[in-house]
């Protein structure tokens, strides 16, 4: 991966889902090789963001580039960990299976796993402290255990720019820390990992740069730089009112008052 | 099936009366089935009744009697008791788990029905649609007049069902609406549902006879569904769902009749019908009233850029632009004819074009001096969303922006943002 | 049970012609694939979707056979009943895509109103006396009695390729049903797949019609996989299981429908899949409502002899004690019974007194197990202070040994963290 190419672009990029908008013109660039935080209140848009630049949600405008190419490209090395609660965890599979999901996308079609994919599944397990569970099915497993799957499933697709969705969520402090250790070994190889995160306190600690999220982009940059009370304030109780008004309007396809 | 000829009309009378009577029941328990989510519940309790009613029969007691009717309750809350075991127990979801329960119990009420066709006398096929025309053969006597048993079962169970709506309308609407907090104000919340159970079974079983286990889950969700879409009110939508009910079986019958087939079978089409009408024209979000909303919209933009490019050309930044697409044609057209711009191929704005078109551009520019403020875009960026959002800033909004701007003049662009013009109230006008 | 219902099917020295072995084949292999492709039916919740699909296929049915001028062709037929399970699919996407109405009405609007058009359709056909519609009813509750070979081979011949298809493309079927979102972001046509899948459900319950009928057919796809989640915790187990279910299911309903004058077959082949399902529901291990039953025995057995030994122990130290002070200090409904196992295993054994009553003491063993509980205990505590995620699930009420549970080398990581906090703690 080239070290000089920015890691993610988004370009103006506006969401809505139906005709209302929920993330307005949003234009940020990360650079290549650390952990950034996007940051925001509940209903700001993260997980939005995050899944516009997976291309889960349309995009009403703009454009996402992922290591200086559009997602079609560059899709294989790109990992993703969505929300825990996006699945049935009474679901008949193992945490190896689960693991060796994100091999699937490399293999392709009709191809089936082999000994290479069962063993990189294995060290990916190992990686997040999960060896001795491998054969367990995935609905016995603790909360902060089944997103540690989801981080070795994300492993095992031997991504550049890693996306996390509220990976801390629901999460042990014990968890907390295996996983944050195991992502700042990602940076330390190089590569971007982008999580979307609630908790304020921990910012400071792991986080290398943040963007502040409220529909709009508030801030970027460094976490110094960023968290200051001037943009938290502006995060938390910013200036929603007139976007909320506009949205509802462009819902409807009328005007607002 | 339908072989009688139409001097007969007092049994198609009978016959009509019965499928509405039938209709208006199932349009009331189905409502409260379909806001709570619960039609899952009628399909269900509609399948497994007939174990009930055929274990019913066998210890003796007659169709549409009391002993079928408590058979046919007792069947009912064993599929849900069943669905909740197989839920609990063997952690099926719930719709995996009542497609076990009643699958299982309808197949063994068939093969009772079929293995015991001497002993009881239900016919197979009218277990699964119903011979709603052989209803009115079977009559008992009230006051000196001939009335269907079928009907009076019916009838029976309508009056109860009204009754019981109407006195525990307060708890049946609070617990529809929000159960947990019913359960949290101390109404007997599990009480209300279990009476909805056996409304439903009641309901179901009355309309067993006439149109057979399938085609009551029709008569349960679809009339209520199309209310739905119709009303927002709960009450108006009892009302609609019931009144789509019985117009449905009147229609549907009198279709059978005509075309010589199945009554209960043709009704559930005629309701399928309303429904698909209550989609396409339930106002304000049918899917015409959605397709009209989006193309006024598309026409409205149109109409609108079209004034502002005008209104550009007339300022001296650019030319303006010939109207290309077909609606851009038919926009101009109609601003022509609105008096909204000069006739003739070079011509401009009139006054009241001229009005109009600058309160867009003041939209367009003071929304790209807001986004160049309060969301950092590059310079570049501005113009798509402005284009966009132009066309839904009212002049409340345009007041609260312009007064956010702080009285800046001009756009990021560096030209100036027209003023409001005529206010349409004073306290809108923007801070100069 | 499958030879008790050969037995009835089959009299002693009746060989079966060549007609009953092709069309017990076919239905095998319909049951077979039914099970199998329901499955995802299952896992993705679609069950009830089916279930409108297969009441639509009457439709479709009666239309195919006005269309082919009143041939009882059963491939035409079944061609028709496939359209109009996927135009009822389709309908429940649209209902959902431009409507209000939640899943569940749609499904019911769907289902009741199909269905009544095919009943409307295939009573107006039958009332005016077209040629060849008496048939036509055998697909309400399905009749395998008038299928020939050719058409049992057919639906065979659609059953093994829908488990051809389905097991060609296991590993994305799998990976859509359990976490879309993931398979969409990593590029994969989540949607395709989805409706492919959904496709063949429509085709599984279609080629079940004359097995089971329009009106069960939705038991066939839907109680084998369910059957086969009771046995296994892998979808690689849980295919072939379902399809042996459906298998079984299918053949012993055909079987006592052919041995029962004037029975429909459909609801044999249910009532056999519900049966299969009810033994699986009591007697599956770990998830089988007998082994649930033994385990929380078990439990609660084990908790109360702890218990019981546990306040020995502490009762001990005043000198022998009665049956009665033992169990006011460790009440509940499993005590007495524990008490009484406790004595027969020797753990507590009586001492004669002065006064003749009947008193109690911890033998060595009872005092040994008495301190293994304890340890036990102990180290949990540790376990739940440093790690406590290896705790949950495993901390049950019977205090099982932690190293058996962890491995000894996970336990000493523990202890060595939890002294190590310790220290660390301490001096502050």
């Amino acid at each position: 991966m080239s070290t000089t190419s920015a890691g993610l672009e988004f370009h103006d990029v506006t969401v809505a889902y139906g005709r209302r908008p929920v993330l307005w013109n949003v234009d940020l660039t990360v650079p290549g090789a650390c952990l950034f935080g996007i940051i925001g209140p509940n209903g700001a848009g993260k997980s939005t963001l995050l899944k516009a630049a997976l291309g889960l949600v349309p995009l009403a405008g703009g454009e996402v580039r992922i290591l200086g190419a559009p997602l079609e490209q560059v899709r294989s090395r790109v990992g993703y960990v969505p929300q825990r609660e996006s699945v049935d965890w009474d679901f008949p599979v193992t945490v190896t299976d689960v693991v060796l999901m994100g091999t699937y996308a490399r293999l392709g079609w009709l191809r089936r796993p082999g000994p290479r994919e069962r063993s990189l599944a294995a060290e990916c397990l190992d990686r997040v402290g999960l060896a001795d569970v491998a054969d367990r099915q995935i609905g016995r497993l603790s909360g902060g255990q089944q997103q540690r799957v989801f981080l070795a499933r994300a492993l095992a697709q031997q991504a550049d720019v890693y996306f996390l969705d509220e990976p801390m969520a629901g999460v042990d402090a014990r968890s907390q820390e295996r996983i944050f250790r195991v992502l700042s070994d990602l940076r330390a190889e190089g590569r971007l990992v982008v999580i979307v995160h609630h908790d304020l306190r921990s910012v400071a600690e792991w986080f290398d740069a943040v963007a502040l999220i409220d529909m709009r982009l508030v801030a970027t940059g460094p976490v110094a730089e960023v968290l200051t009370p001037e943009n938290l304030r502006r995060t938390y109780a910013g200036r929603l009112d007139v976007l909320d008004e506009i949205g509802r309007a462009v819902a409807e396809g009328g005007r607002t008052p | 099936m339908m072989e009688f000829d139409s001097t007969h009309l007092w049994m198609h009378f009978w016959a009509i009366a019965t499928a509405a009577t039938v209709s208006a029941g199932c349009a009331l328990v189905g409502s409260f089935l379909v806001v709570r989510r619960l039609s899952l519940l009628g399909d269900a309790i509609s399948h497994a009744v007939l174990p009930g009613i055929v274990l019913a029969v066998l210890a003796g007691g007659r169709p549409g009697g009391a002993g079928v009717f408590l058979g046919a309750v007792v069947a009912a809350l064993v599929t849900v008791w069943l669905t909740n075991l197989l839920g609990t127990h063997a952690g099926l979801a719930e719709d995996a788990g009542a497609g076990v329960a009643f699958t299982t119990l309808f197949a063994i009420g068939v093969v009772l029905v079929s293995a015991l066709a001497s002993r009881v006398d239900i016919d197979p096929g009218c277990v699964l649609y119903g011979i709603l025309e052989l209803v009115p053969f079977d009559t008992v006597p009230i006051f000196g007049l001939e009335v269907p048993r079928a009907l009076l079962a019916a009838a029976t169970v309508l009056v109860v069902l009204v009754v019981a709506a109407a006195l525990c309308w307060k708890e049946l609407v609070f617990t529809a609406f929000d159960p947990a907090a019913a359960r949290a104000a101390g109404l007997p919340v599990g009480l209300v549902s279990a009476g909805l159970l056996v409304a439903t079974s009641l309901a179901t079983v009355a309309s067993f006879e006439a149109v057979g286990a399938i085609l009551v889950v029709a008569m349960l969700a679809v009339p209520a569904a199309a209310a739905e879409l119709l009303v927002r009110r709960f009450h108006r939508m009892l009302v609609v769902a019931v009144a789509l009910g019985v117009a449905g079986s009147i229609v549907g019958y009198l279709a059978a009749w005509r075309f010589n087939t199945n009554a209960a079978g043709m009704i559930a089409v005629v309701l399928g019908i309303e429904y698909l009408l209550a989609a396409l024209l339930a106002p304000g979000d049918g899917i015409v009233a959605r397709v009209v909303s989006r193309e006024s919209l598309r026409w409205r933009v149109a109409c609108e850029d079209r004034l502002a490019s005008l209104w550009r050309a007339e300022e001296g930044d650019a030319a303006a632009l010939a109207p290309r697409t077909l609606l851009d044609r038919l926009a101009q057209a109609r601003l022509v004819f609105g008096g909204r711009i000069v006739p003739g191929a070079a011509g401009g704005l009139t006054d009241i074009g001229r009005e109009e078109a600058r309160v867009i551009v003041r939209s367009h520019r003071l929304w790209e001096a807001w986004l160049g403020r309060h969301v950092a875009l590059p310079l570049d960026h501005l113009h798509p969303p402005a284009e966009w959002i132009e066309h839904h800033l009212g002049a409340e909004v345009r007041g609260r922006i312009a007064a956010d701007l702080e009285g800046d003049e001009g756009d990021p662009h560096g030209r100036d943002i027209p003023p409001e013009g005529f206010p349409s109230r004073p306290a809108d006008a923007p801070t100069q | 049970m499958i030879l008790a219902v050969a037995d009835m099917a089959f009299p002693a020295g009746w060989i079966p012609p060549y007609n009953t072995l092709v069309v017990a084949a076919g239905v095998a292999s319909v049951g077979f694939a039914a099970g199998v492709v329901g499955c995802f039916a299952v896992l993705r919740r679609r069950a009830l979707a089916g279930d409108a699909a297969a009441h639509a296929t009457l439709l479709g049915v009666g239309l195919a056979f006005l269309l082919g001028g009143g041939r009882r062709d059963l491939p035409l037929l079944l061609g028709g009943a496939l359209s109009t399970a996927i135009a009822a699919l389709l309908a429940l996407v649209l209902i959902g895509r431009w409507t209000r109405t939640r899943d569940d009405a749609a499904t019911a609007i769907v289902l009741g109103v199909s269905f009544g058009a095919g009943i409307t359709l295939l009573s107006g056909i039958s009332a005016r006396g077209i040629p060849g519609s008496a048939g036509l009813e055998q697909f309400l509750l399905g009749h395998t009695a008038g299928l020939t070979a050719a058409d049992a081979m057919i639906l065979g011949a659609l059953s093994l390729l829908t488990v051809a298809l389905v097991a060609l493309f296991l590993k994305e079927s799998t990976l859509v049903a359990f976490d879309p979102l993931f398979a969409a972001a990593s590029g994969w046509p989540v949607t395709l797949i989805d409706y492919a899948l959904v496709v063949l459900v429509a085709v599984m319950v279609v080629v079940g019609l004359p097995a089971a009928g329009a009106v069960l057919v939705t038991a066939l796809v839907v109680i084998p996989p369910v059957t086969a989640r009771q046995w296994t915790d892998s979808v690689g187990v849980m295919l072939p299981l379902a399809g042996l279910f459906g298998l079984v299911a299918a053949l012993s309903g055909v079987a006592v429908s052919s041995a029962v004058p004037r029975m429909p077959t459909g609801p044999l082949v249910v009532i056999a899949a519900s049966i299969l399902l009810t033994i699986s529901l009591l007697i599956a291990p770990r998830r089988g409502g007998l082994a649930r039953w033994l385990r929380a025995r078990r439990t609660v057995a084990a908790w109360a002899e702890g218990r019981l030994l546990e306040v020995a122990l502490r009762l001990e130290v005043q000198g022998p004690f009665t049956r009665e002070q033992l169990l006011a200090k460790a009440p509940g409904a499993a005590a007495d019974s524990a008490f009484k196992r406790l004595v027969r295993s020797a753990a507590i054994e009586p001492v004669v007194t002065r006064a003749g009553t009947h008193a109690w003491r911890l033998a060595v063993w009872g005092r040994e197990l008495a301190a293994e509980r304890s340890r036990r205990l102990a180290a949990w505590t540790e376990v739940l202070e440093a790690a406590r995620e290896d705790a949950r699930g495993h901390l049950t009420i019977d205090v099982p040994s932690p190293e058996a549970i962890l491995g000894a080398a996970r336990m000493k990581a523990i202890r060595e963290s939890a002294a190590a906090a310790r220290s660390a703690s301490g001096p502050a």
